[in-house]
Parts: C-alpha cells; sequence; structure tokens
C-alpha cells in the first residue's frame, strides 16, 4: 500500500520553478501569493503541484488545495506536514487566520479560535491551552487588596525608543488608576531590541507606584494579531484591521488582569492616529464583545519645543545624526543608549533602515502609524 | 523520562492522532484530548495516554491529543514517540512500551 | 507448508494502513520500516509497527517487517523492535552475500536471548537487489536455517545492472537465479513488485508470467491486487479435481503400506503428490480459477 501524494518543503527564494507553480496554484484559488513566506509545503500528485501551505515564521498562510481534490483526506496531511515543518524549524506555537465558515475545518486539525470578526476572519492557534495559560499567568500577577470597584488601566507600547512622552503618558495613567499594567510589545523585530526596549521601559518607570511592567507576548500586537496580510488578500479594509488585537484585549487579557481603562496617546491632527483610536474605541467599548467594556481614554501627546513627541521622530532625528534634539526628546539612559550602541548602526548610503522599508517587516505598519 | 522540549508525533489523518508534548507551564502533568469520537471513546482515550506515559514515567508536562478515530496502539504509539522526541532520549526501553 | 502467494507492503509510519490492512487478508503482512519510510519518521514508524505488531489480529496471519541495512543508523534499532514484537520474519533489504545473512542472524539471536524469545523462533527472508546479490543467490539461500524465503527486489537491482524496468526481459536471468537458489536450498521465492496500478493487465500478464516459472508469489503495494494475484494463483477445476484423486490415492497408498502409489494404473511419486497437496492448499484459500 503506498501513499499517491509526495510532499516536500520547499524554500521560495531559492527556487524559481517552484514558486511560479505555488503562485499558480494559489491563483487558482482566489489567493495571493505572499513574498514573506520562508518556507512552504507543497504536495504533488503525479507530478502536479495540488496544495501548498505556507510558514512566515510561527504563522501558517497561503494553504491552498486543487479544488478537484478538496473535500479527502489531502487537506489533514497537508496541515500535518506544515505543523511537522513548524516544530522542525523551530515554531511550536502557530497562528493563522481564516475566514469564519472555514473554522470548524482547521478545529479538526487542532487549530482553536481566540477571536473572530464575525462575517470576516477568525485568528486561531494550534493549542487548546495557549491563551487559557497566559492569562492563567496574568491572573497571577493581580495586584491583591484592591476594591471591587477598582479603576484598573492599562498601556502597550513598544518604546521604539523609549521618550519622555512615553514616561508622561504612564505617569499620568498611574496618577488616574489604583494600579496600572504597562506592557512592552515583545516582537523583536525593531529598530531597537526589545532587551534594550524592554529595560528602558523598566528604568523610566522606576519609582511610579501601583504599577506592574509585563512582558509582551503574541496575544498582544504581535505579527500574529496584526493580520495585514489576510486583510490586503481579501481586500477587507478599514474597521477590522486592528479588530483582533483589540479583541483579544478585550476578551482575555483585560479580564484576566481586572482592566477597566486603556490609556493611548494621541496627536490631534493625525489621521491614522485618529481612526486607530476610533476603532479602539469601537472594539474595546463597543457591541462587538461581549465581555466587559473598556473605557479608552486618549491623552494628547506631550510636547518638546512645539511638536508632540514620538518615538518615530527621535529615530528620524537619530538618522540626520542631531543628537542635540534628541536629548531634549528622551529620557537620559535612552540618549546614552541610542548614542552609545544605535548611532553606528545606522550606515550612511545603506538602505534606510528606520523608514516604511526597515519597519514593514517588523511591526504591522499600522501599528507602528498608530504611535504603539 | 523527563519532557525537555517541545516535540510532535503522528498525523491528523484518519485513524491517526498528532500529539504534542512539551514542559509545560506549571509542575504537573496535564493531558487535554480531543476526538471526532469524543463522547463514546473520550474516556477510553484519557486512559490510554495517561497509561502509556505512567509506563514511560512522565509525571510533568503538558500533553495534547488530537485524535482522529485512532486505534489504541496507534495511541500509544504516537504517545510515545512524542515523549521519546521530547526527552532527547537515546536508548529505548521496549519494556516500557509494550 | 505455508502458504505464500501475496505480501502485501504498508509504510511503516502510516497509522490508517496499520490499522486496517489485516482485512485484506493477505498470506502475509510486511511492514515497511526501510524505502517507504521518511527519514525524519524513522522513529515513529518503528515504534507504530511494535505497536500494531501486539494487535490480536495480527497473531492470525504472517507479519514481516522489512529493516533498515544493519549499516545504517536504523537498522538495529529496527531489528529491536520487530524481534521483542514478536514479528514472524524479518525481511533483509539489499542482501549482497551470505554474510549479511549470518550478521543478521547473530543480532536476531542475541537479542531473542535478551527479550527472552524462543531461540529461532524468528525467521528470516533475504531481499536481493543487485547483481552481487544474484550471484550469491545460492549462498544467502542457504545461509541460515532461519531462512524461509528470498526475494527478487527489482527497483535497486535494474540499477545496479544500468538498466530500466520493460517488459521483464531485464529480470530474466535475476528471475531464473533467485528462484532456482531457492529451491535448491528448499526455501519460497518472492518476485518484485508490480508499481503501475492503472496497468492491471500488465499486472496480470506478470503473474502469469512469474507463476509459470514457479515463483510462490509476489510482494504487493495495493491491496487492489491481492484478489487479482490469488485468482491467478487458483487451480481449475480439473486440477483440483486430479489433485483430489491423487492424494486420495497416497492416502490410501499409505494406509495399505505400499511403497508404490498408483493412479488409473500409472505410478505416481513424491513430487507429483507434492504438488498435488499445493494445489488443493490454493483452492482451499481461494477456491478455483474464475
Amino acid at each position: 500500500m503506498t501513499d499517491e501524494f509526495d510532499f516536500y518543503a520547499v524554500e521560495p527564494a531559492t527556487s524559481a520553478r517552484e514558486r511560479r507553480e505555488i503562485r499558480a496554484l494559489l491563483g487558482s484559488c482566489g489567493l495571493d501569493y505572499e513574498e514573506h513566506i520562508q518556507v512552504f509545503v507543497v504536495c504533488r500528485a503525479a507530478g502536479r503541484l495540488v496544495a501548498c501551505a505556507g510558514l512566515e515564521s510561527n504563522i501558517v498562510k497561503c494553504c491552498a488545495i486543487d479544488p478537484e481534490l478538496r473535500g479527502g483526506s489531502l487537506s489533514l496531511t497537508l496541515l500535518s506536514e506544515i505543523v511537522h515543518l513548524a516544530y522542525e524549524r523551530g515554531h511550536s506555537h502557530l497562528f493563522l487566520y481564516t475566514r469564519p465558515e472555514n473554522v470548524s475545518f482547521f478545529q479538526g486539525c487542532g487549530f482553536y479560535a481566540l477571536a473572530e470578526v464575525p462575517g470576516y476572519v477568525t485568528l486561531m492557534e494550534n493549542t487548546p491551552v495557549g491563551i487559557r495559560s497566559y492569562c492563567d499567568r496574568l491572573r497571577a500577577l493581580r495586584p491583591q487588596g484592591l476594591p471591587p470597584d477598582a479603576k484598573i488601566g492599562g498601556i502597550v507600547i513598544n518604546a521604539n525608543p523609549f521618550t519622555l512622552g512615553h514616561q508622561y503618558l504612564v505617569k499620568l495613567a498611574a496618577a488616574r488608576c489604583d494600579w496600572l499594567h504597562l506592557f512592552v510589545v515583545s516582537e523583536d523585530v525593531s529598530f531597537v531590541s526589545y532587551r534594550d526596549r524592554y529595560a528602558l521601559v523598566e528604568e523610566g518607570v522606576r519609582g511610579i507606584e501601583r504599577l506592574t511592567l509585563h512582558h509582551g507576548s503574541q496575544y498582544m500586537v504581535s505579527r500574529a494579531t496584526f493580520p495585514d496580510y489576510f486583510f490586503k488578500e481579501k481586500g477587507v479594509v478599514g474597521d477590522c484591521c486592528t479588530a483582533i488585537d483589540l479583541l483579544l484585549f478585550r476578551n482575555h487579557i483585560a479580564p484576566a488582569l481586572g482592566i477597566t481603562h486603556r490609556f493611548v496617546g494621541t496627536e490631534p491632527f493625525c489621521e491614522t492616529t485618529r481612526k486607530y483610536n476610533a476603532d479602539m474605541k469601537f472594539w474595546l467599548q463597543g457591541a462587538g464583545s461581549t465581555a466587559p467594556a473598556v473605557t479608552v481614554i486618549e491623552e494628547a501627546r506631550t510636547r518638546a519645543g512645539g511638536t508632540p513627541i514620538s518615538a518615530s521622530e527621535v529615530r528620524r532625528l537619530l538618522r540626520s545624526r542631531d543628537l542635540d534634539r534628541i536629548r531634549a526628546l528622551v529620557p537620559a539612559p535612552t540618549f546614552e543608549l541610542l548614542r552609545e550602541k544605535y548611532l553606528s548602526k545606522i550606515l550612511p548610503f545603506a538602505p534606510d533602515p528606520l523608514g516604511h522599508g526597515g519597519e514593514s517587516d517588523a511591526l504591522p505598519r499600522r501599528a507602528v502609524a498608530a504611535g504603539i | 523520562m523527563k519532557i525537555v522540549k517541545e516535540a510532535l508525533a503522528g498525523t491528523l489523518e484518519s485513524s491517526d492522532l498528532l500529539v504534542k508534548v512539551s514542559p509545560g507551564p506549571g509542575t504537573g502533568l496535564e493531558v487535554v484530548i480531543s476526538s471526532e469520537v469524543m463522547q463514546q471513546f473520550g474516556l477510553q482515550i484519557d486512559h490510554v495516554v495517561r497509561d502509556t506515559l505512567a509506563r514511560l514515567g512522565v509525571t510533568a508536562g503538558l500533553v495534547v491529543v488530537e485524535d482522529k478515530g485512532a486505534l489504541d496502539c496507534a495511541i500509544r504509539a504516537r504517545v510515545q514517540t512524542a515523549v521519546m522526541r521530547g526527552a532527547e532520549a537515546q536508548t529505548i526501553d521496549w519494556s516500557a512500551l509494550s | 507448508m505455508k502458504l505464500r502467494r501475496s505480501m502485501l507492503f504498508l509504510p511503516g509510519a502510516n497509522a490508517a494502513m496499520l490499522s486496517t490492512a489485516f482485512v485484506y487478508k493477505p498470506d502475509s503482512i510486511m511492514f515497511d520500516l526501510e524505502d517507504a519510510v521518511s527519514l525524519r519518521e524513522k522513529d515513529s514508524a518503528r515504534i507504530l509497527v511494535f505497536n500494531a505488531l501486539q494487535l490480536p489480529v495480527y497473531r492470525e496471519i504472517e507479519t514481516v517487517v522489512r529493516i533498515n541495512p544493519l549499516n545504517t543508523p536504523f537498522g538495529h534499532l529496527d531489528l529491536e523492535a520487530a524481534v521483542r514484537a514478536g514479528v514472524d520474519v524479518v525481511r533483509l533489504p539489499k542482501t549482497d552475500s551470505a554474510e549479511d545473512v549470518e550478521v543478521l542472524e547473530r543480532e536476531v539471536e542475541r537479542i531473542e536471548r535478551a527479550c527472552g524469545r524462543e531461540i529461532g523462533s524468528t525467521k528470516l527472508m533475504a531481499a536481493i537487489e543487485s547483481a552481487s546479490g544474484v550471484i550469491n543467490a545460492l549462498a544467502i539461500a542457504k545461509a541460515s536455517p532461519r531462512l524461509i524465503g528470498i526475494a527478487l527486489a527489482g527497483f535497486d537491482y535494474v540499477m545496479d545492472m544500468q538498466t530500466e524496468r520493460g517488459d521483464g526481459t531485464e529480470l530474466f536471468y535475476a528471475r531464473c537465479a533467485v528462484l532456482h537458489a531457492a529451491r535448491a536450498a528448499k526455501i519460497d521465492a518472492f518476485d518484485v513488485v508490480w508499481s503501475d496500478l492503472n496497468d492491471e493487465a500488465g499486472f496480470l500478464k506478470e503473474v502469469d508470467l512469474i507463476k509459470r516459472l514457479g515463483f510462490n508469489g509476489k510482494s504487493l503495494i495495493n491491496p487492489r491486487q491481492i484478489e487479482l494475484l490469488h485468482n491467478a494463483y487458483a487451480p481449475t477445476e480439473e486440477e483440483v479435481e486430479y489433485a483430489g484423486r491423487v492424494v486420495t490415492a497416497a492416502a490410501e497408498g499409505e494406509r495399505k503400506g505400499l511403497g508404490v502409489v498408483s493412479l488409473n494404473g500409472k505410478m505416481i511419486d513424491g513430487p507429483v503428490i507434492d504438488h498435488a497437496r499445493r494445489v488443493l492448499q490454493r483452492a482451499e484459500a481461494s477456491g478455483t480459477r474464475k
């Protein structure tokens, strides 16, 4: 007895022929080819490419099966193979996006729904205990002795790098709450490393009372929670882009810590921020979820010399080596680190590491633009 | 055996199962089973999985099973393989497998 | 006298096939740990086969495990699993010399002692897959009393011969050599697999050829081929009727203590009686040819 299907892994960067065939198969299934995929599992039957599934780090993408071969065992084998390949490459915690009508299929493949934008998209992970044990760990960090009606705040920052603007927002929020939970985005793809970002935040919030500093996670402002790719592919734009990330926060993270308010900085004339903050209000406060609402508090950014302080402005100044102006925007430890470690990383004539080119495969553009 | 790293064994094909093991967040043993035949055979599957783990001396970690209607012998085999992969076992104690 | 017409190959890593293959009722089932298993799944296939062999249903059918060659990192572990699980027969691939069988036999005996299995209860089978193997076929066939048969494996053999599979001409010498070696050593001989599942006529033509040459049977890769093969090996009604009379006459001769057996006035000797018994055995297993 033998299998009629031949499965193997393909690195699209090194095989133009395979890449062409994968592109054609995806096209025939109404899907776009994703440039960031590092490896595909492909399946051939009698030499013909009949199925594929790709991995961008720990996110499963571009799953397609020849329409003639759907409904049989091929899809289950394909999913088995992609999961094995991910493990081999060191990724055991996997995510995928799918349309809600396909959720039951992926549930049969060991994936569990995390958040759904009804009618549009569902984010799934390949473990029944992932979000649950993450929330258990958060719950264990809940401060004791707070009154039941306590005002508990939450802030998520990337701090790339940590500025006086971040510091101001944190202090302000802490003063207005009974307790504040501060998260540093852990996806380590920004200009300033996660280790450095976290250390600078830790240093910068020292002494602020009633505050817990948390490491970020895959469940919060990560490549997994911002499905840029999926929405581009499906032509879904606007309201949904940030919905999955915000629903995860409202439905899982906020209840685990009892967070009642989320603080966010705002720039009065920035359209992107305005839109993002409107999304935040819609998904955290609106009727899109049965979990308790989280009130969104917008705080105008602190200014230095007339312009709001933002991390992207600091990076821009670093690029033009304008250290004097940076000094006025960041706490001293940030300044020292930028001067000693990061200034030398900016090479003349090299591709811009700070613009969209360097940032696009880092945090989702939308999260960056929104000032997280 | 001690599970020291994440490991996987088996497939999602019919009559097979996918077993994932990991050191786990807590100190104890957690077994999570999902099966197409949970109603009729959930307890039986749970028993086979735990019995297999006990024979291998696994007392801690997280074991996740996605069952596709596998026979007991396949359940045992996949659990044993996943544990050995996750324990980075160099030698096999066959008597613990039968 | 064990009937071995069909030996069904199962990929050792495939749980579904291992869980259901017995329903097709081949004469022997061969769990493959070698070519049908990817490098990634060598360990899981070994453990799956170890467990499957302990299913009660596999005690009622002859089981064979094809191990990886003993000079690979997998061979010894495969052997350990197969012998300890109580397999009937271990099939050694890529057998080039009698020494390969002797090395295998020593290892099998060591494992039998270690796990308390009856010494000698694990039978062996050698697959010949090279020009050297074909030249040494007789020595291989006589290398161990545990050998129940030798098999020709065509895929590697034709490559070693710098040719490819065709109408069978390319296997002519090898088939004859392997068959003669097996008969001289009084063990079974098995022919190559037929891999084109869609060419049923080609399969039946090849089966007709190897049956006439004298092979006991064939390795199969698809359960659909089992019934076709068994039917081709089934005797006609006339053959069954004649064989029945031969066996009755032999029994009669034995009962009367006669040194000579005769039927319709003609003397019949040992080989004829043996042949008649084989005909009846095949008829009992699969009826008469349709």
